[in-house]
């Protein structure tokens, strides 16, 4: 599509200025070519400028589902701290109401506080699943489209020559995590 | 690509315009009638200039929008002709 768009455009350019200035103006006949070019000329650049305004169409698609997939991941994990935030809250104050002792009542609180707090290593899987589940959104959303695996792996992965490979596997293991679900 | 579409549409029109000056070229009659079309042109231009805020709602479009037409217009005759006739 783009070199189809990239040779009307020079195709449109050259039928327009080379025969107003190559040719010679004693021949009888350079008033027809003159004509016929430019009208030729005239077609190749409409052809080209439909072809490249579906091109930016397609882009412009495209960022915005990009943009949708990226807000529904954000959305989700926000939603899902929201909803661990709560059912936290309502352990405590199911700690609370219950009758136990102050120094129970502590420990159990503590102890829930610990869980909440857990080390980073806890924090820093969720955001590798976060970005894996965002990749898988795009991947799948591609292979609605009918994208080959190469597409996929050039364009979503941004992995191409020497990291292909790398990609690929990367691809097997996203489709073995998330493809059966 | 957004810019290759607009620059696409530009080149169209600077043809356009040549191939206006290429038909007046070939009879004195054809060329009255151009000379005619591009007053008229040139007239409606300077009334879009002026009514400018009319138009602009009339179509449908921002204001800036219709001036930069109006001025990608202007540019395509020019370079359309001049192309022609210094060729």
């Amino acid at each position: 599509m783009y070199l189809k768009m990239f040779v009307l455009s020079g195709s449109a350019l050259i039928l327009w200025l080379a025969p107003l200035t190559a040719l010679d103006k004693r021949i009888g006949w350079h008033k027809a070519i003159q004509g016929l070019s430019l009208g030729a000329a005239i077609a190749c650049a409409v052809s080209a400028g439909n072809i490249a305004r579906k091109l930016a169409d397609e882009n412009e698609i495209e960022e915005i589902k990009t943009r949708a997939i990226t807000a529904d991941v954000v959305d989700e994990i926000a939603t899902s701290a929201y909803v661990s935030q709560s059912q936290r809250q309502q352990e405590a104050e199911i700690i609370l109401a219950s009758p136990m002792e102050i120094e129970a009542k502590r420990e159990a609180l503590e102890a829930l506080c610990s869980e909440n707090f857990q080390p980073e290593t806890t924090a820093n899987t969720s955001d590798k699943d976060a970005r894996d589940l965002e990749l898988w959104w795009k991947v799948e959303a591609a292979q609605i489209e009918g994208k080959t695996q190469t597409w996929i792996i050039e364009n979503i992965f941004k992995m191409k020559g020497r990291k292909f490979a790398e990609g690929k596997a990367q691809l097997a293991e996203l489709l073995r995590r998330f493809g059966d679900a | 690509m957004r810019a290759m579409y607009l620059a696409n549409y530009f080149i169209a029109g600077c043809i356009a315009s040549s191939l206006l000056g290429w038909i007046a070229s070939l009879h004195p009659m054809a060329m009255r009638a151009i000379a005619f079309l591009a007053t008229a042109t040139f007239i409606l231009w300077g009334l879009c200039w002026l009514l400018d805020f009319s138009v602009s709602s009339l179509l449908k479009i921002s204001v800036q929008n219709l001036q930069a037409l109006l001025m990608a217009g202007l540019a395509v005759s020019i370079i359309g002709v001049g192309v022609f006739l210094c060729t």
